[in-house]
């Protein structure tokens, strides 16, 4: 049965990448090209017309915050669906959505940023007001929750799928007497406020009032007159818990619900009709009045898991525009066959790496771990795998940044100096610095992912020459196995966070939930903590540069490349344009046109 | 009889419980359900979810007991008590159920009966002909596609029969030397499964050649893939052709009342086909069944008054044709429709689909739907069909080879009957008998069996559900098709066991 | 003493003659074999099969064993020309990597002939597991009845409501999980698989193998053979267990080639042999995405594997025809029997689609 219980080890660390992992998710938020190019100004596209679009998941419901339905797709069909303060566009940068409203910080100590409305409303008439905003920012704060996840006492009344570290740190919102802005306090400064409200979680206050028993104003009171949670001693409330509930669960839905309430948007698109693992489609929103609206009809989703069926559909005209899970070398290179289809290529936001295990009497010796990291082939695993898909690709030379990021990536790699130390596969230099040894490296990766199954094996070739004894632990689980330090080596992607700085305490620092490889170095764990106080960009920059600098020469691991992805779209449609993060080519749905 | 299968169920019920108990440990062990969570940006919230909501804190078997409770409840009718269970996504399992049950019976219907009907009419041409150039490729053939893994098949027929076909009518244009050289092919193919002298094989293959070639250029010549059509000559030619072969398969030639009032439906088809078009603006489904209806009881009635010595089979001969010249008349009206099919904004000129059940979003009347189901349905079930045929073509044939060897058959033969009189009325039926008991098995395994399928044609059916709970250790709905599956078998063993029973009197239930 | 001149006679033989030799004096062993060489299909099929198998074990050799291929189907190399097939019929050539390369390099002829070779040990380790739990099973409930059958029966019951694909995919994940943790070499992993695939497809077999006893025990042989005191096991190994190699082989060929399709079904799932191994399943799963771009990665594992359950179809096919004593078209009686066991082998019918 032990098999089937909760582990506690587990459960630390897999926090660990959650609060890691969910800076890279806040930063990559919503939909994006804030700089007014949504008109007519692409020539060719007309208004009108249909689009059918291939995805791999099907939809489950358009709460996409709720815990069960936090799927992709779920996310990207709310990016039609849902507006909100802000969005992201591909170069991972906030742009700020003004047909929605605006937002401002009016003061550093205390954090206070002031947010107004611009007269927002849902697809029924009924405007965005104060009782949706309290339901929004009560849903991503957990402001009222008392649970207490070890002693199973009190209760988290929304089950949501993000962390309410940002906004948990705020008291209830303030509003000015017209209810059209709003306040919000933070007890300790978070570089993360500008993408505290994720408009995910934004929810009609009068569906879910209606869901919950109850009416808006009824909702409204009992959000403004709960006082706030405390774990120490909670207390029932039957309200709030009606109105979780019906946040919860009133969106799940497969197929088109009875209620079309429930189907209600603030986006440029809403959602007509579903049929069920088949397909969705969205309509324009008549009562849309943001910057953003849709210039196309109707845009259907429709739901193909097999990478191959995807293809062949595009071929077929059956969709026009997909964008393969697994990005390889014939995927691209059949889609780039298709006459009419046009490949649009980027950058994914993930890169693989290698780390060695400083915790195992192998990789004790420095000797050892530089000698292996010699014999990793990185330009031939680069050169095999990721070049076919992208000619531009290169070796990915930080632990800090990926390449996509520009200036501070260059500034890493040119302090850094991996070019030097790994630039190329050194045999010899790893022969010499085991000096006849022949150490055992067992090395953890996923073997269901075929891209790592391949640099396995060209590291363990490689490794083999220099002496090493390589054994194979691929295995589908192996992310259950990460935490337990069983292997000498392990292989796997991290998603880069782009900006914050938690990720250093998590990975570098000593101890630190992510440091599965027991890295540890005082120099690195002082900057660390000198970094994470730093407000001030530049010398931030400098410090995480120092941190690259240092796991390099300590031979800490190597990053080995970033993720090379695609979207292949119809000739026929316009305005798409590639975007790395999981919102993928829907994040500006409502510039799409056809020609 | 009653207690037979009182006792045949009872032993089903707890055959089943030991299955289900069996699957639902099997799934369980099979893996970590929260693989997938590990490392998830939001794992600490989704952790403890799933756990809480599975009950992932209770070893396996406790777990059974609470699934059999619910599906225990569904034994009460019309209480809420019936639950499968729900996915680790939270979504309840009977509802998925039903939904996909759709999705497959709709994907396995018309393959099952296309690799029924083909399979035995080949199995039973081939013994009548054993060795000859017919039988071995029969053989084969079937054996060949036996072979074939099915995704294998999937995506060649993908390439082939919807992308290339759909680039094909883009320009729909062909040079007379390749109209030929797919004569000559198909002439040569004729002539190698035909039988007989050299100098009928040879012919065949010539006629072959005509055919296929005159064929061709018929449907290029006259723009017929994309503006088929069917009309007065090719209703009538079609028809004429249906009463005869009806004819010489049921009461022979020699019996001309029955070909005459053969012939006379589909006279009388053609007088009904310009009244009915305008029925068919605003038809549904009951308009087709009633015309099919329509037409049969007009067959039999002209073969019931066209009397003769032996009516019934008149009246036989004259029903069938008289439903065929329905179907003919119906696709007569679905060919007037799929230009605009090819037209609509969704299709855009390229009709054969090659994924999932339907184009989303597509509107029309009756016809339109109906091509569109058409040109979904095609794909997988051509692959369903090869992929099936040669379990009945083997089987039939062998059935049919041990039965034309029996004693009665000789009697048969010896007393002067016709061949035809002897092959249909004595062999025929008695090799359809252990046929029946085949299907029945062969449904029962088709329901669970047609996985890949569906999932190399994107059609979320039982087999669907069912991998993607495999691969995410997800017991619930794995149960749930498990259920599914396991009853229609059991339902359908002791339709066989009964159907054999009552079909071949040597056989009896133990009652 | 001297040599016998071989006697040559090149008389025409009387038919009549011929089909008494056809029968007399021949053991059932050699009747058989003399049907089943007769057989053009059939011999052309174990030829081809034969051949497959020479070919994949001596190509890339046998566990520690080498072979005469000169690449190793895990060796890396420099891809020459897109990695495309170099074989070639004008001028007749084999080149550098005949059947072509993957994205790392590797050689797909000696690729293939790895996953050939896990797929015939798949295929035969089904066979035998299946057989011998079938026989077995099947034997003990048609000889012994009463309370073993019923036991034995409802077992099979039990599993043969589960579709097979259900089955095999939940214990091929099971199986190689636990292998793979184990550290075995692969061919463990491999043949693990077979056994479980094969503890899966045993109870068609079973039913069958019951029926051939059950009519068998009431024959006159039988009875002779008990009234004489001979023992159970004499009387099953010795007298009942002959007469149903027949049966039992036949259904074993069959059972064999659907397994090799079942393991291809299990490998699309991504249920079957799992990475860094090879079997043909795995092979064309994994290279279907290359089909428009690169075909030679999906053809030639593709050929190999209809190939190979083609030749045991038709093997199958000819052993059937060359057991079947109704070929020869008499004892009505026995026909009639025969056909109530053929009736049952409607639900081995359970391949994958």
């Amino acid at each position: 049965m032990g098999k089937y219980t909760f582990k506690g080890k587990a459960a630390v660390s897999v926090a660990a990448i959650a609060a890691l992992a969910l800076t890279g998710c806040a930063n990559v938020g919503g939909g994006g090209g804030g700089e007014e190019t949504g008109g007519g100004d692409n020539g060719g596209g007309q208004e009108g017309g249909v689009l059918t679009i291939a995805e791999t998941n099907a939809f489950t419901g358009a709460n996409p915050a709720y815990t069960k339905a936090n799927l992709d797709i779920n996310g990207k069909v709310a990016t039609g669906t849902r507006e909100g303060f802000i969005y992201v566009n591909p170069s991972q940068e906030i742009q700020r959505n003004e047909g929605f409203g605006t937002f401002e910080k009016t003061s550093d100590d205390p954090l206070t940023v002031e947010y107004t409305l611009n007269d927002p409303q849902w697809s029924d008439g009924n405007k965005i007001d104060k009782a949706d905003v309290m339901l929004w920012w009560a849903t991503s704060s957990g402001y009222y929750d008392d649970g207490d996840a070890e002693a199973k006492t009190g209760k988290d009344y929304f089950t949501i799928a993000g962390s309410t570290d940002i906004l948990g740190h705020t008291d209830i919102p303030e509003f000015s007497e017209d209810g059209k802005s709003f306040t919000l306090t933070y007890d300790e400064p978070q570089a993360d406020w500008e993408i505290a409200l994720d408009q995910d979680y934004l929810h009609p206050a009068h569906v879910v009032a209606e869901e919950a028993g109850m009416t808006e104003d009824e909702l409204l009171t009992v959000l403004e007159d709960s006082p706030e949670g405390d774990p120490e001693s909670p207390k029932e409330n039957a309200d709030l818990a009606k109105i979780g509930k019906a946040w919860d669960t009133a969106f799940n839905f497969t197929a088109t619900p009875e209620n079309d309430k429930l189907l209600l948007s603030n986006g440029p698109y809403k959602i007509q009709d579903i049929v069920e693992n088949s397909s969705l489609t969205m309509v324009k929103n008549d009562q849309y009045n943001g910057e953003h609206e849709g210039k196309l009809d109707e845009i259907t989703v429709r739901f193909i898991g097999d990478s191959t069926a995807q293809i062949q559909a595009l071929r077929n005209g059956e969709v026009d525009i997909m964008a393969p899970v697994s990005v390889n070398k014939d995927t691209i290179d059949q889609v780039k066959e298709i006459d009419s289809v046009n490949v649009l290529q980027g950058q994914d936001l993930s890169y693989d790496h290698v780390d060695l295990n400083f915790g195992t009497e192998t990789f004790k010796d420095k000797n050892v771990r530089e000698a292996f990291l010699k014999t990793i082939p990185r330009q031939q695993i680069v050169d095999q795998l990721i070049k076919p898909v992208t000619d531009d690709a290169s070796v990915l030379n930080s632990q800090m940044y990926v390449s996509s990021q520009g200036e501070p990536y260059e500034k890493a790699t040119e302090t850094n100096e991996a070019e030097t130390l790994y630039g190329e596969v050194d045999i010899d230099g790893a022969k010499q610095l085991l000096g006849g040894k022949t150490p055992t490296v067992r090395i953890l990766y996923n073997n269901e992912n075929p891209a790592r199954v391949d640099s396995f094996q060209l590291i363990k070739e490689s490794a083999e020459k220099a002496g090493f004894k390589v054994e194979d632990l691929g295995d589908p689980s192996w992310s259950e196995k990460l935490p337990d330090g069983d292997y000498e080596a392990s292989l796997f992607g991290w998603v880069s966070p782009g900006v914050g700085t938690e990720v250093l305490s998590q990975i570098f620092k000593t101890g630190g939930g992510g440091n599965y490889n027991d890295y540890s170095n005082a120099d690195v764990d002082k900057l660390v903590d000198e970094a994470r106080s730093n407000l001030d960009n530049d010398s931030r920059v400098d410090q995480m540069v120092e941190i690259d600098k240092h796991t390099f020469e300590d031979a800490y691991g190597l990053p080995l490349f970033q993720n090379p992805g695609f979207f292949g779209v119809s000739e026929d449609i316009e305005g798409v344009e590639y975007q790395p993060n999981q919102d993928g080519a829907f994040w500006n749905l409502w510039e799409w046109s056809r020609k | 009889m009653i207690s037979y299968i009182l006792r045949r169920l009872i032993t089903a019920v707890l055959i089943l419980l030991g299955a289900s108990f069996i699957v639902y440990i099997m799934t369980a062990a099979s893996g970590d359900p929260l693989w997938d969570l590990y490392g998830h940006p939001n794992a600490a919230q989704l952790i403890p979810d799933r756990i809480d909501s599975l009950n992932l804190d209770q070893p396996p078997i406790l777990r059974y007991f609470t699934w059999l409770g619910g599906a225990l409840g569904c034994l009460v009718p019309f209480s809420d008590m019936c639950s499968l269970g729900v996915t680790r996504d939270g979504l309840e399992v009977t509802q998925l159920l039903l939904f996909a049950m759709g999705q497959t019976i709709m994907l396995v219907t018309a393959g099952t009966i296309l690799a029924i009907v083909i399979g035995i009419t080949l199995g039973i041409v081939s013994a009548l002909r054993q060795y000859s150039g017919l039988d071995y490729g029969v053989t084969f053939f079937t054996f060949l596609c036996f072979s074939l893994p099915s995704f294998w098949l999937a995506v060649l027929l993908k390439e082939i029969v919807a992308i290339s076909f759909n680039d094909f009518l883009q320009d729909p244009v062909m040079s007379v030397g390749t109209i030929l050289a797919i004569g000559v092919v198909a002439g040569f193919i004729w002539y190698l499964v035909s039988f007989g002298r050299m100098k009928t094989r040879i012919l065949m293959g010539v006629l072959g050649f005509l055919v296929t070639s005159g064929i061709v250029y018929f449907v290029l010549a006259t723009n017929w893939l994309t503006a088929p059509f069917l009309g007065i000559p090719l209703i009538l030619l079609t028809g004429v052709l249906v009463a005869v072969i009806a004819t010489i398969l049921i009461s022979g030639l020699r019996n001309k009342r029955a070909l005459y009032s053969g012939l006379a439906t589909v006279l009388v088809g053609l007088i009904v086909y310009f009244p009915v078009q305008s029925f068919f603006r605003g038809a549904g489904l009951w308009t087709v069944i009633i015309l099919c209806l329509v037409m049969i009881v007009i067959g039999a009635a002209i073969g019931y008054f066209a009397g003769g010595y032996d009516r019934g089979q008149g009246m036989r001969v004259a029903g069938i044709t008289g439903f065929f010249v329905a179907l003919l008349i119906i696709l007569d009206r679905f060919m007037q429709s799929w230009p605009d099919y090819l037209d609509s904004g969704r299709i855009r000129g390229r009709p054969i689909a090659t994924a999932s059940a339907s184009t989303p979003g597509l509107t029309g009347d009756f016809w339109i739907i109906g091509i569109d189901r058409f040109t979904h349905l095609l794909l997988p079930t051509i692959a369903l069909t090869l992929l099936a045929l040669a379990s009945y073509s083997r089987y039939s044939r062998a059935s049919m080879l041990e039965i034309m060897g029996q004693d009665y058959i000789r009697t048969a033969r010896a007393k002067g009957l016709s061949e035809r009189t002897v092959v249909m009325r004595h062999a025929f039926r008695n090799a359809l008998i252990p046929l029946a008991t085949l299907v029945a098995y062969d449904i029962g395994a088709l329901i669970g069996g047609a996985i890949i399928t569906e999932s190399v044609f994107a059609f979320t059916g039982m087999g669907q559900l069912f991998v993607t709970a495999v691969r995410n250790v997800d017991p619930n709905p794995v149960m749930g098709v498990f259920l599914i599956t396991g009853i229609v078998a059991m339902v359908f063993n002791l339709i066989a066991d009964l159907v054999y029973s009552v079909l071949d009197p040597r056989v009896r239930v133990k009652a | 003493m001297s040599q016998q001149e071989p006697i040559n006679v090149k008389e025409p033989v009387d038919p009549a003659v011929a089909r008494a030799e056809d029968v007399q004096g021949k053991s059932q062993g050699q009747l058989v074999r003399q049907r089943f060489f007769g057989n053009t299909g059939a011999v052309i099929s174990l030829i081809v099969l034969i051949f497959i198998v020479l070919l994949s074990v001596t190509s890339i050799g046998v566990g520690p064993l080498p072979g005469w291929w000169k690449w190793d189907p895990d060796a890396t190399g420099t891809l020459v020309d897109s990695g495309r097939p170099t074989l070639s019929l004008l001028p007749p050539a084999l080149g550098n990597h005949p059947f072509g390369q993957d994205n790392l390099g590797r050689d797909l002829f000696a690729m293939t002939m790895q996953g050939t070779q896990y797929s015939l040990i798949v295929m035969v380790v089904v066979g035998v597991m299946a057989g011998l739990l079938g026989t077995v099973i099947g034997g003990l409930s048609g000889y012994f009845r009463g309370w073993t059958e019923a036991i034995l029966m409802r077992l099979t019951d039990v599993i043969i409501i589960i579709p097979l694909v259900i089955l095999a995919a939940l214990l091929g994940r099971l199986a190689i999980s636990y292998v793979r943790s184990t550290g075995l070499p692969t061919t463990a992993t491999v043949i693990a698989l077979g056994l479980l695939i094969g503890a899966a497809s045993w109870p068609p077999l079973a039913r069958l193998v019951r029926g051939e006893f059950l009519s068998l025990r009431e024959r006159e042989f039988v009875d002779a053979a008990r009234l004489a005191g001979a023992s159970s096991g004499r009387i099953i190994f010795k007298h009942i267990l002959p007469n149903t190699v027949g049966v039992i082989t036949v259904n074993i060929t069959l059972l064999m080639s659907s397994a090799i399709l079942l393991e291809t079904a299990l490998s699309y799932l991504g249920l079957g042999i799992q990475a860094p191994d090879w079997s043909l399943g795995r092979l064309i799963s994994e290279n279907q995405t290359a089909f428009a771009t690169r075909p030679w990665l999906f053809w030639w594992p593709g050929v190999f594997i209809v190939t190979i359950a083609l030749t045991i179809n038709f093997i199958g096919d000819g052993l059937r025809d060359a057991f079947d004593p109704r070929q020869r078209k008499f004892n009505p009686k026995k026909a009639r029997d025969g056909r109530e066991h053929r009736t049952e082998r409607g639900a081995d019918n359970r391949t994958a689609r």
